[in-house]
């Protein structure tokens, strides 16, 4: 039946592209989790994890496996630079989270304007070719871009709710996200936590970014764009709920593209604004899910939005 | 810089300034100048700096042959960085300063903001690249060489229907100014030719995935598809189409016509229709050696060869309506310049053919279809020669 494979075929691939808007959507809600920052500087540390790969791709020809590594390293080297040269010097002068705001997006044009210098506005991509080999399962057509990206996705974020359960950083990021000070009293070192989060945050990023970039073209200001997606799922997800705000962007992507089956195409894009829109004013803390007694996954108390966070929680 | 230094700086300065003021008057008899004001730094530097490379070469290639009646061809670029700001400043320049009677530029924002500077002073604007209909519209003394925005989708449409035989077309579009007007203009002429549009789909401009609106016209069944997106998303777009087994023909615009889609998506491209509004290296002699000057001299193609050809060709123009008025021995001013201009009208260039200015301020110029065969871009048909 023809609505069936539709039905399949969006979901199938709104599953598949969802993984790097997931990713987005981790590192984002991570770092606000841990530091109590909206970091929009992440859309500057995508555009040069993208831009890092394609040159050692596209200009020095290098394996991808290569460029991947080395891709990663830079991208860490940038939110390492970004958490001691930006953020930390900020806290040190315990400015206002408006200030913050203000810095992160600067950084982020700043990369964008930048990147435009030497890149143009020309629209570019890791490989030469984005077009991925299909495979019909049934009427589905399945891209040979969609498994591995899944498969990658899924295991990354395996690997980091591993690391934040099972390891000692981990626990200490949660008891750092929960409570500032008190986990100060206990001897948790905030400043090294702050840099881990960012630093997993960029992992997120760099790996997110490669996804992107071997499927779709990019443009200096294309990751400002994929920013939005990841800051409303962070915020139907529950402001401090990572896994929330994983849950959201995959949700968010299924429903925004199987919209078109009840409602016109150009209203598509809209969709994204109105979820924004009533999340912010009827669900500000995001849609609770029920309790569960994970210590990280949700949320085991009521996160204050950024804009009440303490100064003590900014310094 | 030290004492001597300043002092040796001072002495050429003067020496220098001696010079101009004692040869400046004979020399500006035999020198005729025009403005040029383009992206040379910016984000749009990439395709301003070739352009205006082109335009130097055939500023060159003139006063190679003799200039205009003997008199050297002067061209004096500006940056705009296409940026409507810096464009206004370039052209208050261009006006007040160097007093040309004509001047060229690009970048629909750049050609608005100084329309009003070209009109007050009575000096000529010509647009060369920029192709938003509104150009038409901006006053007496701006023109445009450029073709604008409809006539390659009024080609495309009525080619399809007329000549390819397609019934059922279909149209993708960006939900964009540019894509709900273009949409417009398709289903417009392809209903006039005779077919039926029967599925008009859109996708958001920040949009990575289309597999909605894509399933929808599988589901309409077209013979035909138009596709109207930007360079960003196009390649994406297609890609997307033939994996979910649409296999029609995919007719686009401009934006389609450039090597790196044929790169970036391979079998895909097969069969991708796009227009260009100039004569590519197989059906021009001239092009074909400008390429291989580009290839030869700068080591590539040149980023946007279209707009290239055009820039190149505006020079001729410009010293055809100069060399017109000296032969009259009238005055060179914006006035003059403009009465000439429409007074010859139709002008042979080297690059882009013929090239006839309307009465309504817009130019005839023949849409050259290019299709995706064997892995490159050949040519389909021109139409409307």
């Amino acid at each position: 039946m023809q609505d069936t494979t539709i039905i399949l075929q969006i979901l199938w691939t709104s599953l598949a592209t969802s993984t790097y808007y997931v990713l987005f959507a981790v590192a984002f809600a991570l770092v606000l989790k841990v530091t109590r920052l909206f970091n929009f500087a992440q859309a500057g540390v995508m555009t040069i994890a993208f831009y890092t790969a394609f040159v050692l791709v596209q200009w020095l020809e290098w394996p991808a496996w290569a460029a991947f590594i080395v891709m990663m390293v830079v991208t860490l080297a940038a939110s390492y630079a970004l958490e001691r040269i930006g953020f930390e010097a900020l806290r040190r002068r315990g400015v206002s989270v408006m200030f913050v705001f203000v810095f992160t997006f600067m950084v982020s044009e700043f990369v964008a304007y930048v990147a435009m210098l030497i890149f143009g506005t020309w629209p570019q991509t890791i490989f030469p070719t984005i077009f991925w080999p299909v495979t019909l399962v049934g009427e589905i057509a399945l891209s040979g871009w969609d498994l591995p990206a899944m498969g990658t996705t899924i295991a990354a974020l395996a690997a980091f709710f591993a690391f934040m359960r099972f390891t000692r950083t981990g626990q200490f990021m949660v008891g750092v996200a929960d409570n500032p000070g008190l986990a100060e009293l206990y001897g948790i070192d905030k400043r090294q936590i702050f840099l881990v989060t960012m630093l997993i945050a960029g992992a997120f990023v760099g790996l997110g970014m490669f996804l992107y970039g071997t499927r779709a073209q990019v443009l200096p200001q294309t990751a400002l764009s994929l920013m939005l997606f990841a800051i409303v799922a962070t915020i139907i997800g529950g402001i401090g709920n990572v896994a929330g705000a994983a849950v959201a962007a995959v949700i968010l992507g299924i429903v925004q593209n199987a919209s078109i089956l009840v409602i016109p195409s150009e209203w598509q894009g809209f969709l994204l604004y109105i979820f924004l829109f009533f999340a912010i004013v009827f669900f500000p803390n995001g849609l609770k899910l029920p309790r569960r007694r994970t210590r990280f996954g949700t949320a085991t108390r009521n996160t204050p939005p950024a804009g009440d966070a303490s100064p003590e929680a900014q310094a | 810089m030290n004492r001597f230094d300043r002092r040796a700086g001072m002495k050429i300065t003067a020496a220098a300034c001696l010079a101009l003021a004692l040869g400046g008057p004979a020399s500006a008899q035999n020198v005729l100048r025009f403005g040029l004001a383009m992206p040379l730094t910016g984000s749009q530097a990439l395709y301003g700096q070739d352009q205006v490379k082109a335009a130097e070469w055939a500023v060159a290639e003139i006063n190679k042959a003799g200039g205009v009646n003997g008199k050297k061809l002067e061209m004096v670029v500006l940056d705009t960085q296409g940026d409507p700001q810096l464009g206004i400043q370039a052209v208050n320049r261009l006006v007040s300063v160097e007093k040309v009677p004509v001047f060229i530029t690009a970048w629909s924002g750049v050609v608005k903001a100084v329309a009003p500077i070209a009109n007050d002073n009575k000096v000529v604007e010509l647009s060369v690249g920029a192709n938003s209909p509104d150009i038409a519209k901006l006053g007496d003394y701006v023109y445009t060489t450029f073709p604008l925005a409809d006539i390659d989708l009024t080609a495309v449409a009525k080619y399809a229907a007329a000549t390819m035989g397609k019934k059922k077309a279909a149209i993708v579009y960006i939900n964009n100014e540019t894509g709900i007007v273009a949409a417009d203009v398709y289903k417009r002429d392809f209903s006039a030719a005779g077919g039926q549009i029967v599925a008009i789909e859109t996708y958001d401009q920040k949009a990575t995935d289309f597999t909605g609106p894509l399933l929808k016209v599988r589901a309409a069944n077209p013979d035909m598809i138009h596709l109207q997106g930007l360079v960003s998303d196009t390649p994406q777009v297609i890609a997307q189409m033939r994996q979910l087994g649409l296999n029609q023909p995919i007719s686009s615009y401009s934006v389609a016509y450039n090597p790196k889609l044929i790169q970036q998506i391979g079998p895909a491209a097969e069969g991708v229709i796009a227009t260009s509004l100039a004569p590519g290296v197989d059906d021009s002699e001239a092009v074909k050696a400008y390429v291989a000057r580009w290839t030869k001299e700068v080591g590539r193609e040149p980023n946007g060869l279209p707009y290239t050809q055009y820039l190149y060709d505006a020079p001729y123009l410009v010293a055809a309506v100069l060399k017109s008025l000296d032969d009259k021995k009238m005055p060179i001013t914006g006035e003059n310049f403009r009465k000439e201009m429409l007074a010859i009208k139709s002008f042979e260039l080297p690059l882009t053919g013929k090239t006839t200015l309307g009465e309504d301020h817009t130019v005839v110029k023949p849409v050259y279809l290019m299709e995706v065969k064997g892995g490159r871009w050949t040519h389909k048909a021109t139409v409307g020669k």
